[in-house]
């Protein structure tokens, strides 16, 4: 037996991470909340272009998905990675640099997304000097973390470390590999990747942001705590390692199922579909395992409200992974793509999984590092239940408005033609599905509140344990020996675990986007299709600006009751220019792929200034600023220069003249306007005209018909 | 448009056998690997979680 040393677990970096995951828990949950009223009421958004609804979804998702759950992760990584490893984390200063740095990056996602400062890539809309920030940041986590790992006193590594180091590693190539971009200026940039090569390489990294961030990490906190609260070890230690390298494996090939039946090729498609279908298989080997090791304890279960958190979310686990193979299934996603019930299907995921299995951990670290007893298990269990039927408010009315909606989207009369073609008939259709969403998201809400109340007076009543005194044997390095097991030898060896995930993640990633990337003709070139226009450009800037793609797609699938509805259906190669590519994945609004020419441009005026106006019932919030501001032109030449270096064919030294040529245009446009009746001043200086502009340009260029003219 | 553009994409069959290859090997060895594992190295790891807290003042 080697010496026994001691030494201390740093709980004061935990206390950090676990308030920081309470605060930012309740500020996304409440731009969740005010982003659903805005379903209700588009006025809820009290008239100002921050606080509109295509502004703050981006803000509500990156808050919920890196502000609460990512603090909730470094919490338990922190607290956990200690303690299996018996030894304080490797540095108390980058534990802090870590933190602060986080919360920073949170700061200015929290500033700039309301702002409009975005690259419309889902979960990934923060602009580059951030990305670079969190690059930062999570490399200092990263040497934070195998610092631990190499001057551990346990030999070997138990699995919920392996599910961190897969995390660590996937999450620093697909923020790097979903972030490549040539910056115009501090607040813009656009990505080297356009059209459909973008959509795949985006998809790859959002569905596993899901994978990565809001799974992997979370599965390894799972193996963690719910054997600490049941206290008895998990089911099988066998079906969890099995669970990991299947689950790794199988999950970074999956992402192409979020583009089913878009222009990706079909055999990129159908990949994603095999590989969604298989993860089944190892997400319910692991769902078991949770819920297994709770075998002979569920009286337990009924007392702790810890277990009780836990057990439920395991189980949203087990549904939400079980319906996403579902969903991948490409005739169920005929059905299911841009309607609700992906939003219901993702917040079983995050209120359920994630939501809940860190309140469980909270509840369980709290009296621990502050050395008493939890202030009121009634209290925690009237958080647990107010928030299960929160779930079930948020959940059950969006599933019922998703297939509403589609349904109505497909339905013909006899006649042939479409028996709801107007679109916004299917809109105010589920309003009251809305309502009762917003209901279940308050009733969540709320029940946050009460765990607020518990868990303050839990921490009033103790005391806190900055410094958690051990001991352990220091750690003797085993010598390798004949005939062991292969990963007996890995479990030894964290860095070639790295190397080993690292591979695993890379071969799914390469096999899936280097063909799409080498082959050129994958993307079928259209001769008549070319570059936007400069005003057309800074109208498609404004349109990202606005998080317009947050509920207007601008992809027509190739079924006849899309075609019927808004023209022929996308193909790739229109796609070719686009950086980044809008093609969305939610319509609350129709589709706008084919718009251009649809409507005169005074239409558009008046939609955009009182969307009701033209559309009466229609839920889009009015964009007075676009007829109130100037349009900024002073980025266009060097818009222009950052995207002929991407290759994009203006013609040499085009930069030049380019504002020229958008003032030409401009004025077009306004003199069109006057005809059509609409009086302002300085009409042609406006940013209404570029949207216009843009908005009319869209969807046209397969059409060898002349464009409407301007 | 798909046939156009597999037949472009050259031959991409071997994609599709070498995902289901690899997974099958990978699932196959750390199946194989795990099965003969000693139990008590087994009892070892699964209590990891459970003996971390060696508290100096519950000694």
């Amino acid at each position: 037996m080697s010496k026994i040393e001691q030494f201390s677990y740093d709980n004061a970096i935990v206390k950090k991470f676990v308030i920081a995951t309470v605060i930012f828990g309740v500020v996304g949950m409440l731009v969740g909340l005010i982003a659903a009223l805005q379903l209700i009421w588009p006025e809820a958004n009290m008239g100002m272009a921050e606080t509109t609804f295509g502004r703050i979804r981006p803000l509500h998702t990156n808050a919920a998905i890196f502000a609460f759950v990512g603090n909730g992760i470094f919490a338990g990584v922190y607290y956990s990675l200690q303690r299996l490893l018996k030894t304080r984390m490797y540095s108390n200063a980058l534990s802090n640099i870590h933190f602060w740095g986080w919360q920073a990056i949170i700061a200015a996602a929290a500033i700039t997304l309301p702002l409009g400062i975005t690259s419309a890539k889902e979960y990934a809309e923060l602009e580059w000097p951030i990305d670079l920030g969190i690059a930062l940041v999570w490399v200092v986590f990263g040497i934070n973390m195998f610092g631990t790992i190499l001057k551990r006193r346990e030999n070997h590594l138990y699995v919920a470390i392996w599910f961190y180091i897969a995390t660590w590693i996937t999450v620093t190539v697909l923020h790097i590999g979903n972030n490549i971009e040539l910056p115009v200026n501090m607040w813009k940039s656009y990505g080297v990747f356009a059209g459909v090569q973008d959509a795949l390489v985006q998809w790859w990294y959002g569905h596993n942001a899901v994978a990565f961030f809001l799974t992997t990490p979370y599965l390894g906190l799972m193996y963690y705590f719910i054997p600490k609260a049941a206290n008895r070890p998990v089911y099988s230690y066998k079906l969890s390692i099995i669970h990991f390298w299947a689950l790794i494996f199988i999950y970074i090939w999956a992402g192409p199922h979020h583009l089913l039946y878009t222009s990706l090729p079909d055999w990129a498609q159908s990949l994603g579909m095999v590989f969604s279908l298989m993860l089944i298989a190892p997400s319910w080997g692991g769902m078991l395992n949770g819920l297994l090791t709770l075998r002979g304890a569920w009286d337990r279960v009924r007392r702790d409200p810890v277990l009780k958190f836990m057990v439920v979310a395991v189980t949203a686990y087990g549904m939400a992974t079980l319906e996403g193979p579902m969903l991948s299934i490409k005739s169920v996603n005929a059905i299911s793509h841009y309607t609700d019930w992906t939003i219901g299907h993702v917040h079983i995921g995050t209120l359920g999984w994630n939501g809940f299995l860190t309140f469980g951990m909270l509840y369980y670290l709290v009296p621990k590092m502050w050395d008493t007893k939890l202030y009121s298990t009634k209290l925690a269990n009237v958080h647990f239940w107010i928030g299960t039927l929160g779930i079930l408010f948020y959940a059950i009315p969006l599933y019922w408005a998703g297939w509403t909606q589609s349904l109505m989207w497909k339905e013909f009369l006899p006649e042939g033609i479409l028996k709801y073609g107007n679109f916004l008939e299917t809109v105010t259709q589920i309003l009251p599905m809305y309502a009762l969403r917003a209901l279940g998201g308050t009733l969540y809400l709320g029940s946050v509140f009460v765990m607020i109340y518990n868990l303050m007076k839990t921490a009033g009543q103790g005391n806190f344990i900055a410094n958690e005194a051990a001991e352990a044997p220091a750690r003797v390095v085993a010598a390798a020996h004949k005939g062991e097991h292969w990963h007996r030898w890995i479990e030894r060896r964290p860095v070639q675990m790295l190397v080993a995930s690292l591979v695993l993640v890379l071969i799914g990633g390469l096999v899936e986007i280097a063909p799409m990337m080498l082959i050129d003709d994958n993307v079928p070139k259209i001769a008549s299709v070319k570059p936007y226009t400069p005003l057309e450009l800074e109208g498609r800037d404004l349109y990202i600006r606005e998080g317009c793609l947050g509920c207007h797609s601008q992809m027509i699938r190739p079924f006849r009751s899309e075609t019927e509805r808004y023209g022929e259906y996308s193909k790739s190669g229109e796609f070719i220019y686009d950086r980044p590519f809008l093609w969305g994945s939610k319509r609350t609004g129709p589709d706008l792929h084919r718009v251009g020419g649809k409507y005169p441009h005074s239409w558009h005026y008046n939609h955009m200034l009182e969307p009701t106006s033209t559309s009466p019932g229609s839920i889009m919030p009015p964009y007075p600023w676009l007829v109130e501001d100037d349009l900024d032109v002073s980025q266009t030449a060097a818009k222009i220069r950052t995207l002929q270096k991407l290759n994009t064919p203006y013609p040499p030294r085009y930069d030049e003249i380019a504002v020229e040529d958008l003032q030409k245009q401009a004025k077009q446009i306004a003199d069109n306007l006057r005809k059509e009746g609409i009086e302002q001043d300085g009409l042609e200086n406006k940013e209404i005209i570029a949207i216009i502009a843009y908005l009319q340009r869209l969807g046209t260029d397969i059409n060898p018909k002349p464009r409407a003219e301007n | 448009m798909f046939k156009h553009i597999l037949a472009n994409a050259g031959d991409i069959n071997w994609m599709a056998l070498f995902a289901l290859l690899t997974f099958f090997l990978l699932f196959v060895i750390s199946a194989v690997t795990i099965f003969f594992k000693s139990k008590g190295f087994i009892d070892k790891m699964s209590n990891m979680p459970l003996d971390d807290s060696l508290k100096l003042n519950e000694e």
